[in-house]
């Protein structure tokens, strides 16, 4: 469903990503990990051109994307869910508006019902009771599962999460990660930047791992939990796991 | 004169008092009119201020720096005395003409070399101001709202209308009051064309009978009324800022 050829991406003199080779499949789970820095943000933002390829093709569903503008451009989006690490929800907008926005200016779906999309969808997430509240009046948790029905609104057979959980407080990661979960059973494709293992153990089907630009590892989540092939990776998951028993470099 | 004694009586009647209800009824018609001009060419501004390099915007910058960065008065007297002076025989002719639709109760008259180029020249000079107050608003929302309208498909044009602009009028709404506020009482340098608004009429009151104290403090007041109840009128039903993310 997603193919990456050779893909390079380069800001000026930094070479973010080299050569990247994957396919995923449709209905997947990825989970891409590795340090900061190592180019994993950029990886997904590809797929859906918030970033522009320097080199290389991106081929969904068998078409290169590189060279799309304007309305094919924001077709192929429409087709693709982004969730953010800082939510970025519309902040004049309350979460019902934030989801319907989409599905009125660019579907041209009448009012009623793009509402009662909306409200389905945050039943879904579980705050059906939140509809008429603004961002500022929401917690984190709330905020993230918001921008996850908003992503979800245009019904995207692609979703792409960006360290999902990274910005919010310890005690709301579950409501987002169990959210999360039940997209991973219904289907969706989807690619997850994350340093949740538990999320990664229990429902990657495929576990990237990445540094410096190129991926080092993929592998299912068994066999990289148990035995990492890369000793980057190996280093990587020692300090993930029990950072404190780690030497300070 | 023995102290601050008031004596109103050569103020609120007669001509002096037909002079002040002049005066304040085309202060605030050239306040009304200044700022829709104003508001109307900010948009503009904004646009070319905000688009991609290149002569659009060198020609927003140039037209910001111009007109903040030169006196009002100043502006109004070139606007009156040379701008004017450049326009087609025809078109001055035809303002110098009676124009019944144009005019307002008291015999002020809205279709005057003086008129026209106080709105004008407001308008132009307060367009930069919002135009600029605007951008600063535009810049506080947060780039992340950008991209979430992007990876959902939108369009420029529809985040800007959608996303951008109603939040920098929410994030801006104070000082772009101030401005509104500012052009009103600004508007009093027009009397230095000849504009016949409330300034204007103060002194001519004063140089008719001599009640200087009494005009300016009427004059004094009109303003005052005049800023609280656009004040209150604009923050009660202008945009409100929804808190930060």
């Amino acid at each position: 469903m997603i193919e990456f050829r050779g893909v390079h991406k380069r800001h000026g003199d930094l070479h973010v990503l080299k050569g990247i080779d994957l396919s995923i499949a449709r209905g997947e789970v990825v989970v891409v990990c590795g340090p900061s820095g190592s180019g994993k943000s950029t990886l997904i933002r590809l797929i859906n051109r918030l970033e522009t390829l320097s080199e290389g093709e991106i081929v969904i569903d068998g078409q290169a994307t590189a060279g799309w503008r304007g309305r094919r451009l924001q077709a192929l989006r429409t087709r693709i869910g982004f969730v953010f690490q800082q939510f970025n929800l519309y902040a004049h907008l309350d979460a019902r508006s934030n989801i319907t926005l989409a599905l009125r200016k660019v579907l041209g779906m009448p009012a009623v019902e793009a509402d009662a999309r909306a409200d389905e969808l945050l039943a879904r997430v579980g705050l059906a009771d939140k509809a008429g509240a603004f961002p500022s009046q929401l917690s984190g948790g709330q905020q993230q599962r918001v921008a996850i029905a908003r992503a979800l609104a245009t019904r995207p057979e692609i979703l792409l999460f960006d360290e999902p959980t990274s910005a919010l407080d310890p005690e709301t990661i579950g409501e987002v990660l169990a959210v999360m979960r039940e997209l991973a059973h219904s289907g969706i494709t989807m690619l997850v930047v994350t340093h949740e293992m538990g999320f990664a153990r229990e429902l990657a089907d495929r576990i990237l791992f990445i540094d410096q630009g190129t991926i080092l590892e993929s592998a299912a989540p068994a066999d990289f939990f148990r035995a990492p092939a890369h000793p980057r990776a190996q280093r990587f998951l020692r300090q993930l796991l029990s950072p404190l028993h780690e030497a300070v470099e | 004169m023995t102290g601050l004694t008031f004596d109103w009586a050569g103020v609120l009647g007669g001509l002096p008092l037909h002079w002040l209800a002049t005066g304040f009824l085309t202060t605030v018609c050239v306040t009304a009119t200044g700022a829709a001009l104003a508001t109307l060419f900010a948009v503009p501004v904004l646009g070319l201020r905000i688009g991609p390099p290149g002569p659009g915007r060198w020609t927003a910058v140039a037209f910001i720096e111009l007109f903040r960065n030169t006196p009002l008065l100043v502006q109004l007297l070139f606007w009156y005395f040379v701008a004017y002076g450049l326009l087609p025989r025809g078109w001055r002719d035809w303002i110098n003409e009676d124009h019944g639709w144009a005019a307002l109760p008291g015999g002020v008259n809205l279709a005057t070399p003086e008129f026209l180029a106080a709105t004008w020249g407001l308008g132009v000079f307060f367009a930069a101001f919002l135009a600029e107050e605007l951008r600063a608003g535009l810049l506080a929302v947060p780039k992340g709202q950008r991209e979430a309208a992007l990876s959902q498909g939108m369009g420029s044009w529809a985040i800007l209308v959608h996303i951008l602009l109603p939040q920098a009028l929410g994030n801006a709404w104070q000082p772009l009051v101030g401005q509104y506020l500012n052009l009103m009482k600004l508007s009093s340098l027009a009397t230095g064309i000849g504009l016949a608004e409330v300034t204007y009429q103060v002194r001519q009151i004063e140089s008719y009978n001599s009640h200087a104290l009494e005009a300016f403090a009427a004059g004094t007041l009109l303003y005052l009324g005049l800023s609280v109840v656009m004040e209150s009128a604009l923050l009660q039903f202008g945009p409100r800022r929804r808190g930060a993310r």
